[in-house]
C-alpha cells in the first residue's frame, strides 16, 4: 500500500514541484519522502524509480504529441540516438535511475535509525 | 553492514547526480537538457502556444502593442521612439537571442568562451583584425557626438536585457542547453559590433594577391588578364551620367617604391564567393499602374537562424516594415508610408596594408617617414572554454593593427603588415537606419545617407511622389590610380590616403533617363568617374541580365518583379558554351556517352531551373576548362587569384591561340581547344563518378542547396538539398550556400502594396513550427504579404500582446 502510496507521491512531486525546481531537489525531496514513508530499500528504489520514470515518460509524450514539434527527432539525430522514440526512452531512464537511486538512498538513511528488533528468537 | 548499504546507496545516487549534471566529452549535461520541465523539451513549444495578453516592460512611457501576423511577424505599435526601440529589443530577444548573441560573440573573436580551444586560431584573427576595436569607437563616437542615437539604443539594449532577466530556464534557447552556457547582458557596444560584423562578412581584399601577381607577371600582363574596367562595362550609375562637380587634387608620388618581396602568407578569410545582391527601381513611366516599384534581395551566406527578422514599427509619426538585424536598431531594407530602400554590398576596395619596419624587436616603434613612431600595444584576452585564458598581444600602428606578424600565421620573422580599414573609424551606420526608417522624400533619404561610412552599400531608393535615386554611399578614400591594390611601404608617409571622396562627391543618380536605376555589384561606375575606383570582385553576369531585362519591358508590373528576382538565366553559360563548343570539335563525335551530354547542351535554353540537366553539365565542364586554363598559377608557389570568368572567356573567344594558354609544364605548346579538350575530358570522369554514385544530375540535385545552422555540427538543425534553381552569376544567386537572403518587392501608390520573403523563419527555435516554414514559400519563387498594418486591422492576426 504504502509502495502504490509512494509512486503516487513521486508523481505528483515530479508533476507540480519539478517546473519550480531542478532535477536535484527532486531528487532530494524523492530520497526525503521514502525515508518518511520507512519503505524497504528495494521498495524505495521502485517507486522512486517508477514515479520519476513515468512522470518524465508522460511529461515528454505529452509535450511531444501535444506540440507536434520536430524538435525530439532533431534532438535524437544530433545525439546520435536516432529517432525521437529513443529521446523519450532515454529520458524516462534518466528520471527512473535519478528517481529510482533516491528512493533508495532515503530508505537506507531511515533504516540506520530503525531498532533492530529485540524479540526474534535467535537460537 | 547498513551504514555501508546507505554509503554505497548514497555515492551512486551523488555520482549520478553529479554525472548527468556535467557534459561528458561532447555530449551536453544530460539531465538539464532531458529534463521535461527544463530542458530542450519546453522548446517543443511554437510562440503562439506561449503568448500572453500582457508583458512586463519596464521603462516604457506608454504600453505597446504588439501584434504578430499569422507569420508571427510582429507589428510593434508605440507612442514615440525611445518605446518603439525597447519593445524592438525585448520582442527581437524573445525570438532571436541565441543567435544575436552568438553573432556579436564571433564578432568579438569570443567563440573560444563557448566551445573551447578549436575555435582560438579563428578568434585570433577576428580580433586582430579589429572589429572589436571599431566598435569601440563607433561607441565613443554616439557618446560624444549622437546622444539622441545613444539613448535610442541605449534604450533597444534594455527591453533585451529585460527579456534576458526575465527568461525562466525552461525558455532558455535550445542551443545554449546544449553548448551548456547562458547569456548575457545585451550592451550598446554590441549593437555596434554587429554592423562592424556587417563589414567582415562583405568586404574583401585581394591586396597580397596583387602584389603577387605584379611581381610575377609585371605591370602590363596584369592589366591585360585583370583589367580596372571590362570591356561591356555596365555601371551601377548609368555610364551617360555627367559629373557636374570639381574633383579634390589628389597628388601621385613620382615613383612607387612597393615592398618587393614574394609574400608567402595567408590571405585573409574571403567573404564567401556569391555573397552578392541586386536591387533596382523603375519609375512610374515605364510600370502598368504608373507607380515606382523597388526590388531588393540581398545575396548572403543562407542561414538559420535567418540573418533577417520581419518587422513593422510604428510611432504615431511613421510606420516602418521590412527587414531587421536582431541586434540593430530599425529597419534595414524596407519601407515606410512614403518611401521604400534597399541595399546591396558596394564594395570598393576598403582594406589596404602596409609594411611596417620596426625599430627593433620590442616593436615599440615604426619608422615613418625621417622619424619613428611609438607603437600601441592592445592585450586580447581570450577566455577559452575549460582553459586559461590565452592573451594575444596585438601592435596597433596609426594605420590600424598589425595583423600578421611573427605570432600569427606567418612563417616568416619579418612580416609586419598594419591593416587600413574603414570600420577601424568612429561612424554612425545606426543613425542612418534610424533616420531612413523615418525619411520622407528624396531629401531625407539623403541626409540618412550622409552619416553612413561601412560597408559600403548601394542605397536604392523610390518614393510615393514617384521619384527613383541610386546612391554608393560609404566612406570612399580618395586614391590614386592603383594606390591600395598592391601592398604599401608603411615607412613612406606619401603611401596615405589622402583624405576622403566628399558624400556629395560619391557617384548617384535621380531619376535618370533610362527610367531604372539598379545595381548587381558591378562596377559602380563609368571610366569618366573622376576618382580611382578598383576591386576584384566586381559583377560580370548578373548586372547586364538585369539592365538588358529592365531596358526591354514595359508595363511592369509587381509581378514581373517578382519573377525577375526569381531569374535564373545562366548569362555566363550563353557567351560561353557555344564558344567552348566550337572549340572543341568533332573529337568526341564517337563517345555516346559524350554525345548524350553535349546534344543535352546544345538544345538547352540557358535557364538553370531546379529539373533542368544542362546546368550542371555546362557548370562543371566550364569549371574543369577554367582549371586547366589557368593551372600554371598554381606552380608560381604564392597566393594569387585567378582571372574571372568573364576575362577568361573573353580570351578563349578572342585569343585562342595566345602564347598564356600554353601550360609551360609540357613540350608541347596548348592552345584553348588543348584546355577545353582536356577539360571535358576531366568533365566526362566526373560526370561518370556523378551518375554511379548520385545518378540524376539534373541541377537542384547536383547543386545541394543547403541553409546551415549557425553550428555548422547542428546538422538537424539545418535545412538540406532545397529544391530551387538558380546559381552564382545569375539575378537569382541561389548557389550550395548563398543566395538571397531576403527578397523584397515594393510598388508605391497611394495604397503601397508590398511583398517580401527571407528564406528561414520568424522564430529561432529549431522546434518551433515558425523556424523554418518560409523555405517552401522562398524556394518556390513566392512571396509573404508585406503591407502595412494598422493597429485595429484584425485578419490574419496569430496573437497580441501588450507590452506594458
Amino acid at each position: 500500500m504504502r509502495f502504490i502510496l509512494f509512486i503516487l507521491i513521486t508523481l505528483g512531486i515530479v508533476v507540480f514541484l519539478n517546473p519550480l525546481f531542478p532535477y536535484w531537489v527532486i531528487m532530494l525531496l524523492i530520497g526525503v519522502g521514502s525515508g518518511l514513508l520507512g519503505l524497504s530499500g528495494f521498495q524505495g528504489f521502485v517507486a522512486g524509480g517508477l514515479g520519476m520514470g513515468l512522470a518524465w515518460l508522460g511529461q515528454a509524450i505529452f509535450i511531444s504529441t501535444s506540440t507536434g514539434s520536430s524538435l525530439p527527432n532533431k534532438i535524437g539525430e544530433l545525439m546520435g540516438l536516432g529517432s525521437g522514440m529513443t529521446v523519450v526512452g532515454v529520458t524516462a531512464i534518466i528520471g527512473l535511475l535519478l528517481g529510482g537511486f533516491s528512493g533508495l538512498t532515503g530508505s537506507l538513511f531511515r533504516n540506520l535509525f530503525r531498532k533492530e528488533p529485540d524479540n526474534l528468537y535467535r537460537g | 553492514m547498513k551504514y555501508f548499504g546507505f554509503i554505497v546507496a548514497l555515492a551512486i545516487t551523488i555520482a549520478l547526480g553529479i554525472a548527468v549534471s556535467k557534459p561528458l566529452g561532447p555530449v551536453p549535461p544530460l539531465a538539464p537538457l532531458l529534463d521535461p520541465n527544463h530542458g530542450f523539451w519546453q522548446n517543443s513549444f511554437s510562440e503562439d502556444e506561449l503568448a500572453n495578453d500582457e508583458l512586463r516592460l519596464t521603462g516604457l512611457s506608454a504600453p505597446v502593442t504588439v501584434v504578430y501576423d499569422e507569420n508571427l511577424i510582429p507589428h510593434i505599435f508605440a507612442e514615440n521612439e525611445e518605446d518603439l526601440y525597447r519593445a524592438q529589443g525585448y520582442v527581437t530577444a524573445k525570438h532571436r537571442l541565441w543567435q544575436m548573441e552568438f553573432q556579436t560573440m564571433a564578432a568579438a573573436g569570443r567563440i573560444s568562451e563557448i566551445v573551447g580551444p578549436v575555435a582560438l586560431e579563428l578568434d585570433r584573427m577576428t580580433r586582430r583584425k579589429g572589429l572589436g576595436y571599431g566598435a569601440e569607437l563607433g561607441q565613443k563616437y554616439l557618446e560624444e557626438n549622437d546622444p539622441e542615437t545613444l539613448r535610442l539604443a541605449e534604450a533597444y539594449t534594455a527591453g533585451v536585457n529585460e527579456y534576458i532577466d526575465q527568461l525562466s530556464p525552461g525558455q532558455v534557447p535550445v542551443e545554449y542547453k546544449i553548448l551548456n552556457y547562458r547569456p548575457e547582458h545585451w550592451s550598446v557596444y554590441k549593437s555596434l559590433l554587429l554592423l562592424k560584423y556587417m563589414s567582415d562578412m562583405l568586404v574583401g581584399d585581394r591586396d597580397l594577391e596583387y602584389s603577387n601577381l605584379r611581381k610575377i607577371l609585371g605591370s602590363e600582363m596584369l592589366d591585360k588578364l585583370y583589367p580596372d574596367f571590362p570591356l561591356e562595362n555596365d555601371p551601377i550609375i548609368e555610364a551617360t551620367k555627367i559629373w557636374d562637380f570639381t574633383p579634390l587634387a589628389i597628388s601621385k608620388p613620382d615613383s612607387i617604391p612597393y615592398p618587393d618581396d614574394i609574400l608567402v602568407i595567408d590571405p585573409l578569410p574571403q567573404p564567401e564567393k556569391g555573397t552578392g545582391s541586386n536591387n533596382w527601381a523603375v519609375s512610374g513611366s515605364k510600370t502598368k499602374n504608373g507607380n515606382p516599384i523597388l526590388a531588393n534581395d540581398p545575396h548572403l551566406s543562407l542561414n538559420l537562424p535567418s540573418l533577417w527578422y520581419a518587422m513593422q514599427l510604428t510611432t504615431p509619426n511613421h510606420s516602418v516594415k521590412g527587414a531587421t538585424l536582431p541586434g540593430a536598431l530599425g529597419v534595414i531594407s524596407g519601407f515606410n508610408q512614403n518611401i521604400a530602400w534597399g541595399v546591396t554590398n558596394a564594395t570598393k576596395d576598403a582594406r589596404d596594408w602596409y609594411k611596417i619596419t620596426f625599430q627593433d624587436n620590442s616593436r615599440k616603434a615604426y619608422k615613418y617617414g625621417n622619424e619613428w613612431r611609438p607603437s600601441n600595444f592592445r592585450i586580447e584576452e581570450i577566455k577559452i572554454k575549460g582553459e586559461e585564458s590565452y592573451l594575444d598581444t596585438v601592435v596597433y600602428t596609426h594605420y590600424g593593427p598589425v595583423v600578421y606578424d611573427r605570432t600569427f600565421r606567418s612563417d616568416r620573422q619579418d612580416v609586419n603588415f598594419a591593416l587600413k580599414w574603414t570600420v577601424h573609424e568612429g561612424s554612425n551606420e545606426q543613425l542612418t537606419f534610424i533616420s531612413m526608417n523615418k525619411a520622407k522624400n528624396f531629401t531625407d533619404y539623403n541626409i540618412a545617407l550622409d552619416s553612413y561610412a561601412a560597408p559600403a552599400q548601394n542605397f536604392v531608393f523610390a518614393s510615393k511622389v514617384g521619384d527613383i535615386a541610386m546612391r554608393i554611399q560609404g566612406k570612399f578614400p580618395l586614391k590614386w590610380k592603383e594606390q591600395g591594390k598592391f601592398f604599401m611601404d608603411g615607412a613612406d608617409p606619401r603611401m596615405e590616403w589622402q583624405g576622403f571622396i566628399p558624400n556629395e562627391q560619391n557617384a548617384s543618380t535621380l531619376n535618370p533617363e533610362r527610367g531604372f536605376v539598379s545595381s548587381a555589384n558591378q562596377h559602380p561606375v563609368d571610366p569618366s568617374y573622376p576618382y580611382y575606383v578598383f576591386d576584384n570582385s566586381y559583377e560580370h553576369y548578373r548586372n547586364r541580365r538585369l539592365n538588358q531585362q529592365l531596358t526591354e519591358k514595359e508595363g511592369i508590373t509587381v509581378e514581373d518583379m517578382k519573377a525577375l528576382q526569381f531569374d535564373d538565366y545562366y548569362l555566363h553559360a550563353k557567351e560561353a558554351l557555344p564558344v567552348m563548343i566550337a572549340l572543341l570539335g568533332t573529337e568526341f563525335d564517337s563517345d555516346p556517352a559524350a554525345k548524350k551530354y553535349l546534344d543535352e547542351l546544345k538544345s538547352w535554353d540557358f535557364f538553370a531551373d531546379p529539373n533542368q540537366k544542362a546546368p550542371t553539365l555546362f557548370y562543371i565542364w566550364w569549371e574543369k576548362t577554367y582549371d586547366n586554363v589557368w593551372e600554371k598559377w598554381s606552380k608560381f608557389g604564392a597566393p594569387v587569384v585567378s582571372p574571372n570568368n568573364y576575362q577568361t572567356v573573353l580570351l578563349l573567344t578572342n585569343s585562342p591561340q595566345d602564347e598564356f594558354f600554353d601550360s609551360e609544364l609540357t613540350p608541347t605548346k596548348e592552345s584553348a581547344a588543348d584546355h577545353v579538350k582536356k577539360g571535358f575530358k576531366e568533365f566526362l570522369i566526373k560526370m561518370q563518378e556523378w551518375e554511379a554514385n548520385e545518378g540524376d544530375y539534373s541541377w537542384a540535385n547536383y547543386k545541394k542547396t543547403s541553409i546551415q545552422h549557425l553550428v555548422p555540427q547542428f546538422a538537424s538543425f539545418s535545412a538540406k538539398n532545397i529544391y530551387t534553381g538558380g546559381g552564382r552569376g545569375m539575378l537569382n544567386a541561389t548557389s550550395e550556400r548563398s543566395g538571397a537572403s531576403w527578397r523584397m518587392v515594393v510598388e508605391m501608390g497611394d495604397e503601397i502594396s508590398a511583398f517580401g520573403i527571407y528564406p528561414g523563419g520568424q522564430s529561432g527555435n529549431p522546434g518551433s513550427k515558425f523556424y523554418s516554414n518560409f523555405i517552401p514559400i522562398w524556394a518556390n519563387g513566392e512571396y509573404l504579404n508585406f503591407n502595412l498594418r494598422s493597429k485595429e486591422q484584425s485578419e490574419g492576426v496569430l496573437f497580441q500582446t501588450i507590452l506594458k
